[in-house]
């Protein structure tokens, strides 16, 4: 049985938390506090230190999920759980203002992560705000990490199906990446 | 009265009522022990409603890490089905940080104690100081 890490990241209600309940075959270990910045995301509650779940992939493949806060306060959180990750799922909402730029900042800050394993982007609430659209991130991506081509797709956080395919996405690529470069022994 | 009160939505790092209550609660405690190195009133989610003897510490980032300890703490807890998490102790060479739930209030009191304050004391001082500010804000 492989196993792999897996790190959703991005900005406060970009659905993280949502795509972890979503996936997760085990009871998820939220931390969940009641918000009070309403005005970046109107919702009853952030994370404040990570999510966790877990997920099985085709029988051997077994994928722990971790999420992070979104809001840059937290970004101790985002070091302590990059450094565990292999693979880097960033999710932006499409609705963000100036959500192109958002998604570019958001991937500097886990640089070291994306350097060293596999990136996926995944644009939610496309159905909220239906721009920029997902040629507008790519180009976006291109222009800013130009010797890495890092896909794009929409998916929404509450589809467990559409959040498996964008995971299972990821993984394959994981595994590709190690294949050509194997990871370092586990400490 | 002229000065309404703050609606109950107003958070509470915002709330004027919260803030004063949140100066007037660490000075009491302040009082109660000389060993009182710092100490924190925050919103669950890591805003800073106050602070006493910040000079040394960033007062945000502090915030932000006990909330996260905080809500890691409860999920323990809850995990292992032992209950509500009371406090949380960190006891360190130099000092103990003793964090808790204001009752009934999105709020954590965080203190940082010096080794001169037993744990039993820092305890004592920190519940004092939840109960008095429950009182203020009630
Ligand atoms: N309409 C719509 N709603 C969505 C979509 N994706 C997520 N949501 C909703 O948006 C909210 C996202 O909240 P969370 O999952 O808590 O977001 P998060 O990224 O974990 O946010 P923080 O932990 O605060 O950083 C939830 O209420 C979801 O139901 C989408 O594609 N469309
Ligand atoms: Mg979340």
């Amino acid at each position: 049985m492989s196993e792999h890490v897996v790190l959703f990241a991005g900005p406060m209600g970009s659905g993280k938390t949502t795509a972890i309940r979503s996936l997760s075959e085990i009871d998820v270990v939220s931390t969940e506090a009641t918000n009070t910045d309403r005005a970046t995301a109107d919702k009853e509650t952030t994370t404040v230190a990570l999510d966790y779940g877990e997920i099985t992939l085709d029988d051997v493949t077994k994928v722990r999920l971790y999420g992070v806060p979104g809001q840059k306060r937290f970004d101790f959180m985002w070091s302590i759980l990059a450094g565990r990750a292999r693979g880097l799922l960033l999710l932006i909402n499409n609705d963000a203002p100036d959500s192109v730029n958002l998604l570019i900042e958001y991937l500097s800050d886990f640089r070291e992560l994306h350097e060293r394993g596999a990136v996926i982007i995944g644009v939610t609430k496309s159905d909220v705000a239906s721009t920029p659209t997902v040629a507008e991130y790519s180009a976006a991506l291109t222009a800013a990490v130009p010797e890495q081509l890092i896909p794009v797709f929409t998916v929404d956080p509450r589809n467990a199906e559409e959040m498996r395919t964008l995971l299972l996405s990821l993984v394959a690529s994981v595994e590709m990446r190690e294949l050509l470069a194997p990871a370092p022994e586990k400490i | 009265m002229n000065q309404p009160l703050a609606p109950a939505t107003v958070p509470s790092h915002l709330n004027p009522v919260h803030i004063d209550a949140g100066n007037r609660t660490l000075a009491e405690m302040q009082d109660l022990a000389s060993s009182l190195t710092f100490a924190a009133m925050l919103t669950d989610d890591g805003f800073e409603i106050v602070h006493l003897n910040g000079a040394h510490t960033d007062g945000g980032r502090f915030a932000s890490m006990s909330s996260s300890v905080q809500a890691l703490s409860d999920a323990v807890a809850h995990e292992l089905k032992i209950g509500t998490n009371e406090y949380v102790i960190i006891a360190s060479e130099l000092g103990h940080v003793i964090q808790l739930r204001v009752q009934g209030h999105p709020i954590v009191i965080a203190a940082l104690f010096d080794t001169h304050e037993t744990l039993g004391k820092g305890l004592s001082i920190a519940r004092i100081a939840a109960r008095r500010m429950a009182e203020l804000i009630a």
